[in-house]
């Protein structure tokens, strides 16, 4: 087990190398020069070449590069470049209000995904599961801005059941006032691909034999659901969960948008707005690194869950 | 954030803490007691950058840090057109030398609000802490983007090379234009007449800062501003929210502004008069960037002043009254021209386009004659513009209201000089050049809705006289760069007054901001030569004046500039706020007004 | 030999397919509505229906014909109510003696005109301080508006936008653009992913460990900011650039299934019968392990169009859409983003309804399509 965790933990790094370098070369070949904005309305060459020589993108490319790479392995990215806010503090201080959203979210999210699921496979072929999933279809069609813009000025606007946006200074407030619109809204976005996804892997496990000798053997047929087939289905269930994760950190930043929630998926945005390369930088090798930690950690799980897995 | 709840424990925690803070303050200064309950909500349409005043040039910014520091000079609240007043002057400066030199005197007694930085000790402000924060401006470590506008001070130039050798700024060196003569006189000498030199004195940017405070936090300042004026930075949540407290060592100032012709002004003097200010206790700034959010939140009484956005503007404010909802909850209309130009250019260096041969002069004509500004007016602006016929907005000295444009709408006449200069039409009914080459002309602009609407104005425009358009996005940043570079060939731009004189209009066009400001890139040397003239006269003189309308007169016939609007700003007021009225050039104008909660809603 | 006996061949998979599609009536009434869409797209491309969406029929916001004409007047008149400025268009305007480079052009147009030079100029413009005075005054006795308007509809069928555009018409124009972007961008997202994952899958050491890098660097890397990072390098030229954004980010979930497929299918008996008749790598790759897999990449390849129909929003939203003269309902949908709280709720009903039972009936579509050609799914 710690052989296979050390292996996978060394072939992070050559993935790491080339997010390195692909972020430095798309950013760099295409981020915009911040000196111009930063120069403000009335700048000569000499005060723009000054700033330059602040930011350090004068250097040439590999001291840039090199520099880059300290960064990541110090996880220190200096400062924003428009507003000289530490970047460990901005993503600290943003994390907050991103999770805040995303963790109930994942959590009821999975819950209600995986619960409807089961119940749907109960009644398979029947008229009920085919209309669930009919529903399902349909609210995936439709798209996350339409749901945004549409809630927010029926339920929050028109029936003021919900501030319009906003954020608070305590967790509790924030979560319970601020956070639930939001979290409706992408409750309902993502349940429909959820339950989809979750009542084909139950089916799956519901065609296996093991499924039709419990049966024989008189079991109820909740405690083969409940217990075996959810045991078995929890695998790829586990693993479509956990690779979401670093996904939905940024994914968010619609709603983020549209709420004024501080969180990353909104400071991305900005931080490309402004060319803020420290930024983007940071968040793209966070991100990444946390996409492979989930990975692995998926996989880990795997095993815990059912022993019968190799891990190679 | 919602206002009208029941009081808190934090709340009460508060006022008692602050009765006794004042109790202790009255002995030792008789100024005010700023209400703690008196919460003010207020918005920003675009994230703040910081609070540092040599650092940073974003409008928003700058609405916090006036609140904060104290500049020399200021606006009066309600005189229009706008007028300088002194704020930590004594009064206006000396003028002498033909504006050369000026004079202030800052006035005894002012304290900047509490700092570790201090070390425990009351902090004065004298004259040597603005000769400080102006020479920040020079210094290369702040790459201040309003550096330029200090240029004409004596000897400045000279420290920032040193310190670009040298790799460090000396602040302790002797400025012979920068002097502080006592420690209350502060002296200024120019190289050149400039009758605007005041303006810049009122800018927030030119407040003071104590170089204690800077030196202690360094990188840091943007999130520490320490300033003598009326409140101070309690709480920052970056991008996001914004709040501030009354400075408890204000000095406190009494409300006594003169009405104006304005009715209005009559009402506001009748609330405020005597009253000793800053009455808020609290400032609440959400940054909002969604315009439907804004627009839901003050509906919802979570605002209680708000920049209402065009797009809704027809259905809040229809007619330019408010609507019938909005009346009957007390809300009103608080509505002003805002000092700024909207107009789109042309390079005139462009290889294609540019020069001032008659051919050009008639295809750059033509092409702005397509425009019709009552159609951009109507949709995009949605009525809460003026059609801007004058590069100065009114409001502004140098404004001439009888002034008519030689270019309108007209795209009959436009096709017709088109085809006369031998522009001809082809196969599929689009121009092209003398020489048979397709006429295709490039315009520039960023992905925002905003941005493409006006594409698709233009592009109906161009249709009219059978001209291709091909639209070129780049991000802002990009934009800007390559305009600098005189890379583009056209952009809607804007320009907003720093301070209300018409010359920070007119210097858009001067030949030696080509690469700065003047992003058409327009050099014409007899143009030049005229705009030199003015800058030596003062500023409400017939001569100046009459040399305006020359210079844009000359400017329309060349084709550089179309102008399109001046936007209105439209600002909605609850019915709980007191003594509101939106001032063109002041941004903290939460220091000169009221709130009464008993008046609000439900 | 037993030639004259009946042959019975065996059912390809796609007629076997094809025989339990038939079967399923949801999925006939979906390809029922898909083929409708896209034919819908054929004659909106060709120009048989909706060429003119672009023309300004209506008046700006005109409602629904069912809502009934808006009787509340418009947006205010450009100068109505503004404040204290003087500008009453009677005041005399100054003079200034600047001389025009134009004026011998302007007077030699007049002349064409040949109309008497009967100066109706309000008096205050001086002939001999502004030489275009007789030219414009000319020009603008004869009227010099173009817009000569028809007159303009009070409502539409589906209402129209704030420029007074048929929204029916641009629903159905737009609809071409959605399906062509998502089409066109799915078939180069499974291009590159069929192609790298069987690259990957059949070769396998290092070629397989080199994709694998390069998947695991593009999937680590936040999709959005992809996104916009392709957005920013391509400039922004057209369709071509949205349908390139979307399809080289999008390969990577293609890409791993043809790999499993490929690495499944690459030790199987015809591979190796192949083999020994002497194929080529290409050949068995493309002729002979391909056509086993391809339904597949056709399941895939529904999938992704469906997603990019639906990215094309964000994608609009985010400000890399569709330039300026091509509807999709991308843009209709960031248009109508301000208009609901106008009450103008029209364009994001059109849009959104035709994009919900597009993409509603695909998927539904692709779901029998995936059941029917493995139905062990089920």
């Amino acid at each position: 087990m710690t052989a296979y965790i050390i292996r996978r933990i060394w072939q992070m790094i050559p993935t790491m190398l080339g997010v390195i370098v692909l972020v430095f070369i798309l950013f760099n070949w295409v981020g915009g020069d911040p000196a111009y904005v930063l120069a403000g309305k009335i700048s000569s060459a000499e005060q723009i070449a000054n700033i330059r020589r602040q930011l350090g993108v004068d250097q040439p490319y590999w001291v840039q590069l090199w520099i880059f790479v300290k960064q990541v392995l110090t996880a220190n990215f200096g400062a924003s470049w428009s507003t000289n806010e530490p970047v460990s503090h901005i993503l600290a201080t943003r994390l907050g209000p991103s999770l805040t959203v995303l963790v109930p979210l994942l959590i009821i999210s999975t819950l209600i995904s995986i619960g409807l699921a089961l119940a749907v496979a109960y009644v398979r072929a029947s008229l009920t599961d085919r209309l669930v999933m009919i529903s399902c279809t349909i609210g995936l069609s439709i798209s996350i801005l339409v749901y945004i813009i549409v809630f927010q000025y029926v339920f929050a606007y028109k029936l003021g059941w919900f501030p319009v946006q906003g954020w608070g200074d305590s967790f509790w407030q924030n979560l319970i006032v601020y956070a639930s619109l939001p979290i409706i809204i992408l409750l309902v976005v993502s349940i429909a691909p959820d339950l989809r996804l979750f009542r084909t892997f139950v089916l799956d496990e519901i065609n296996q034999d093991y499924v039709r000798t419990g049966r024989a053997k008189g079991l109820s047929e909740n405690r083969i659901m409940w217990v075996h087939v959810l045991r078995n289905a929890s695998i790829p269930i586990i693993t479509h969960v956990m690779a979401q994760i670093p996904g939905l950190l940024i994914g968010a930043f619609l709603v983020e948008r549209f709420f004024s929630i501080p969180g990353i998926g909104r400071e991305v945005i900005l931080a490309v707005e402004r060319s803020d390369f420290p930024v983007i930088k940071a968040i793209t090798v966070y991100v990444a690194a946390a996409t492979m930690i989930f990975n692995l950690l998926a996989d880990l799980m795997y095993k815990a869950v059912d022993p019968r897995v190799q891990l190679k | 954030m919602t206002v009208g709840r029941p009081v808190s424990h934090s709340v009460v925690l508060l006022v008692r803490t602050t009765l006794a803070v004042c109790a202790a303050v009255l002995f030792a200064n008789p100024a005010w007691c700023a209400d703690p309950n008196k919460v003010l909500h207020i918005e920003f349409y675009v994230a703040e950058t910081g609070f540092d005043p040599a650092k940073v040039q974003d409008y928003y910014s700058f609405v916090v840090i006036e609140g904060i520091c104290d500049s020399l000079l200021t606006y009066d609240y309600l005189a229009r057109p706008a007028k300088l007043v002194p704020r930590a002057a004594e009064g206006l400066p000396e003028v002498r030398d033909e504006a050369r030199t000026y004079v202030f005197k800052v006035k005894k007694g002012i304290y900047f609000a509490p700092d570790p930085a201090f070390k425990g000790k009351r902090r004065e402000l004298t004259a040597e802490d603005f000769v400080y924060s102006i020479k920040r401006f020079k210094d290369p470590v702040n790459h201040a983007p309003y550096e330029s506008f200090i240029d004409g001070i004596v000897g400045l130039e000279e420290l920032k090379k040193e310190a670009e050798k040298t790799g460090k700024f000396d602040y302790d060196r002797k400025v012979a234009g920068l002097q502080a003569l006592d420690r209350y006189t502060l002296q200024i000498k120019l190289k050149e007449t400039d009758y605007t030199f005041p303006y810049i004195m009122g800018l927030p940017n030119f407040a003071a800062v104590a170089r204690e405070v800077i030196e202690a936090y360094g990188d840091d300042s943007n999130a520490h501003p320490v300033g003598s004026g009326p409140y101070r930075l309690k709480e920052w949540v970056r991008s996001n929210k914004i709040v501030l407290e009354a400075n408890p060592d204000f000095r406190g100032f009494v409300w006594n502004f003169e009405a104006g012709s304005d009715p209005l002004d009559k009402e506001i003097v009748a609330a405020m008069k005597g009253k000793t200010m800053p009455q808020i206790g609290r400032v609440e700034i959400s940054v909002i960037e969604e315009q439907q959010a804004a627009w839901l939140a003050f509906q919802n009484d979570e605002l209680d002043v708000l920049h209402l956005r065009e797009q809704f503007a027809p259905v809040a404010v229809p007619g330019g009254k408010v609507n019938a909802q909005l009346a009957a909850a007390g809300v009103t209309l608080n509505r002003i021209t805002d000092p700024d130009l909207n107009y789109t250019y042309f390079n005139t260096t462009d290889p294609d386009f540019g020069g001032f041969a008659k051919e050009k002069i008639a295809l750059r004509r033509a092409i702005f004659m397509s425009f019709d500004n009552a159609e951009y007016l109507r949709v995009i602006r949605k009525g809460q513009a003026m059609e801007a016929q004058y590069p100065i907005p009114p409001g502004v000295v140098g404004y001439d209201a009888r002034y008519r444009t030689v270019v309108p709408y007209d795209p009959i006449l436009a096709n017709k000089l088109l085809d006369y200069f031998g522009y001809k039409r082809d196969g599929d009914g689009y121009r092209s050049w003398p020489d048979g080459r397709p006429l295709v002309m490039r315009y520039s602009s960023t992905p925002s809705s905003r941005d493409r609407e006006l594409d698709e104005l233009w592009q109906k425009s161009l249709e009219r006289i059978g001209v291709r358009i091909q639209i070129d996005k780049n991000k802002f940043p990009e934009e800007l760069k390559q305009e600098r570079a005189c890379h583009l060939l056209s952009r809607t731009a804007s320009w907003i007054a720093d301070y209300p004189d018409g010359d920070d209009f007119m210097q858009l066009l001067y030949g030696p901001n080509s690469g700065q400001n003047n992003n058409a890139c327009f050099q014409l040397p007899e143009w030049d030569r005229i705009y030199e003239k003015t800058r030596s006269l003062p500023p409400d003189s017939q001569e100046r004046s009459r040399l305006y309308r020359q210079l844009w007169r000359m400017a329309e016939f060349q084709g550089v500039w179309k102008l399109h609007d001046t936007r209105y700003r439209n600002m909605l007021v609850q019915p709980q706020v007191i003594g509101y009225k939106k001032h063109p050039i002041l941004l903290a104008e939460y220091m000169y007004y009221d709130l009464d909660n008993s008046r609000r809603r439900k | 030999m037993p030639f004259d006996r009946p042959h019975t061949v065996s059912p390809s998979l796609w007629a076997l397919a094809w025989k339990r599609l038939r079967g399923d009536r949801v999925a006939m009434v979906s390809l029922a509505i898909v083929a409708l869409f896209i034919l819908m797209m054929i004659l909106s491309g060709i120009g048989l229906v909706a060429k003119d969406w672009a023309k300004e029929v209506g008046v700006n916001y005109a409602p629904p014909t069912l809502q009934g004409p808006d009787t509340e007047t418009s947006a205010p008149a450009a100068s109505a109510g503004g404040p204290s400025a003087g500008q009453a268009a009677a005041d005399e305007p100054t003079e200034v003696p600047v001389q025009d480079p134009l004026a011998d052009a302007l007077a030699a147009i007049r002349g064409e005109t040949k109309k008497p030079a009967a100066a109706e100029a309000p008096g205050a413009e001086s002939q001999s301080v502004d030489p275009l005075a007789d030219v414009m005054a000319d020009i603008r006795a004869k009227g010099t508006k173009a817009d000569v308007s028809e007159a303009r509809a009070a409502t539409l069928p589906l209402g129209g936008d704030k420029w007074g555009r048929d929204v029916l018409k641009k629903t159905i124009k737009g609809s071409e653009t959605s399906i062509f972007v998502g089409l066109a961008a799915a078939v180069v997202a499974t291009f590159l992913g069929t192609v790298f994952g069987a690259a990957a899958g059949y070769y396998g050491r290092w070629l397989d460990d080199f994709f694998n890098w390069f998947y695991s660097v593009f999937t680590a890397i936040p999709y959005l900011l992809l996104i916009l990072a392709v957005a920013a390098v391509l400039q922004q030229k057209g369709l071509l650039t949205i349908v390139l954004i979307l399809g080289l980010t999008g390969w990577t979930g293609v890409f791993r299934l043809i790999r499993g497929e490929y690495l499944k299918h690459k030790g199987r008996e015809y591979v190796q019968a192949a083999d020994a008749i002497g194929a080529s790598n290409a050949r068995r790759m493309f002729v002979h392990i391909l056509p086993n897999v391809s339904h597949v990449v056709l399941v895939q390849l529904s999938i992704l169009t469906v997603g990019f129909i639906k990215a094309e929003v964000i994608l609009s939203f985010l400000g890399f859409g569709v330039p300026v003269d091509v509807v999709s309902w991308g843009s209709m949908l960031n248009e109508a983003q301000n208009e609901l709280i106008l009450g103008k709720w029209w364009q994001l009903a059109a849009a959104g309804t035709a994009m919900a039972v597009l993409v509603t009936a695909f998927s539904l579509f692709t779901d029998a399509l995936r059941d029917a050609l493995d139905p062990k799914l089920k």
